[in-house]
């Protein structure tokens, strides 16, 4: 078995506490489904883990019925997403998204805030949560600042937080009519992902996994030719499970499926 | 019992207290062979660090049998012949066991949903399904006996 560089640990309930110890080379540690195996990999050397998942500030999943919103801590795991009354209720794709994240191990045990700070471009959070608008609200010990996820997620692997910063909850607007995700998977991680919200008037259109990070467009309602363009313009991975061309085909045939519009 | 933050929990079971029944292979979250309970949920052992456990109770497959009675679920992977080699098979029963304590009228699809997770190259997964179903309905059965 790869065994593990020495690690330090900072375990606290405090949201201070644990907002205090992290910065370079102190890394926020919650899950550990990302972390531990890329640290076993020796592609992450954290020198101490400063373990986020017993604060209690970054656990709740919290409804605002007058903003019409769901507030959710970043160490909420993809199980407790996707089994929470209130997120079935209000989020129904966001909860059915979480329950076929990764396999029912990493949905023990992986969190909201791991899968979207960690970044990896194979993800179906980060894809739904930018077709739902949500927010990221991030804390250091200094200040606190609100981003959207295009803004969080900048890149493959790469998020706009400073090394003394970590996400603390996302909020999420109830999710509108005519919302779907789909996604096409054959390994661990999904291949391409689709969330769409069509109304009379709207196509927006949000496409991950592919793509290095979440990429959404809106569009008028029948805008074949935009969306025939933003499609053509999407610059996808070529990887194991498929080439550009063959991603951009399945990604056109679904498109044409889900709003009867050639792309 | 002490521990250093990098040990496994994998590592914990098998060097450490000797209990080998939990293998490890692809030690990426992926193959499922590492598979435990930690208070009732599923998790990779080969990724899970040891400290987490503080406070927990954790259950593997050496924890299973009652003296000589196995549990239904290694009675139904038995009768139901889904091993082969059996190196997949601790993880299989215990993400099995794992999926009926939570869910104990789980559906096909459920089932798939579950053990998708774990993977097996002798027995092409047919029998596999066939086991955990076989289990469900015994322990249905065996539920409503006791509510007679």
């Amino acid at each position: 078995m790869a065994v593990l560089p020495e690690l330090g640990l900072v375990r606290s309930s405090d949201l201070d506490e644990v907002l205090a110890a992290v910065g370079h080379d102190y890394a926020p540690y919650a899950g550990g489904t990302e972390l531990v195996p890329a640290t076993g990999l020796g592609l992450r050397r954290p020198a101490v883990i400063v373990d986020l998942k017993r604060v209690d500030a970054l656990k709740g999943i919290e409804v605002d019925a007058g903003a019409g919103s769901v507030t959710i801590g970043a160490a909420v795991t993809h199980r407790r997403l996707s089994d929470h009354p209130v997120v079935r209720e209000h989020l129904p794709t966001l909860a059915a998204a979480a329950s076929h994240v990764g396999n029912a191990r990493v949905r023990s045990t992986g969190t909201v805030g791991g899968n979207l700070c960690f970044a990896e471009p194979r993800s179906d959070l980060g894809c739904v949560l930018l077709a739902l608008g949500a927010t990221a609200d991030v804390r250091s010990a200094t200040g606190a600042r609100t981003l959207g996820i295009d803004e969080l997620i900048v890149g493959a692997f790469e998020t706009s937080l400073a090394e003394d910063e970590i996400l603390t909850t996302v909020t999420v607007p109830f999710e509108p009519a005519g919302m779907s995700y789909w996604k096409l998977q054959s390994y661990e991680r999904p291949t391409l992902g689709v969330a769409l919200v069509v109304s009379d008037s709207q196509w927006e259109v949000t496409v991950g996994a592919a793509t290095e990070r979440p990429t959404r467009i809106v569009l008028a309602a029948g805008d074949t030719a935009g969306l025939a363009d933003f499609v053509g313009g999407l610059e996808l991975s070529d990887d194991m499970t498929g080439p550009p061309d063959y991603k951009r085909s399945v990604l056109r045939a679904h498109l044409q499926r889900a709003l009867g519009a050639a792309a | 019992m002490l521990v250093p933050v990098r040990l496994t929990v994998a590592e914990l079971l098998r060097d450490r207290l000797g209990l080998t029944g939990t293998k490890v292979s692809c030690e990426m979250q992926v193959c499922g062979v590492c598979t435990v309970l930690v208070d009732g949920d599923p998790v990779s052992s080969c990724a899970t660090l040891a400290c987490d456990l503080d406070g927990t109770e954790v259950l593997t497959v050496e924890g299973l049998a009652r003296g000589r009675d196995l549990h239904p679920v290694q009675e139904a992977f038995m009768d139901a012949n889904a091993l082969q080699c059996g190196f997949c098979t601790p993880g299989f029963i215990m993400m099995a066991v794992a999926l009926l304590d939570a869910h104990p009228d789980a559906d096909q699809a459920e089932v798939r949903e579950w053990m998708d997770g774990n993977l097996c190259r002798c027995t092409g997964y047919d029998p596999i399904e066939t086991a955990v179903t076989v289990a469900a309905s015994r322990l249905a059965a065996a539920t409503a006996e006791d509510g007679q």
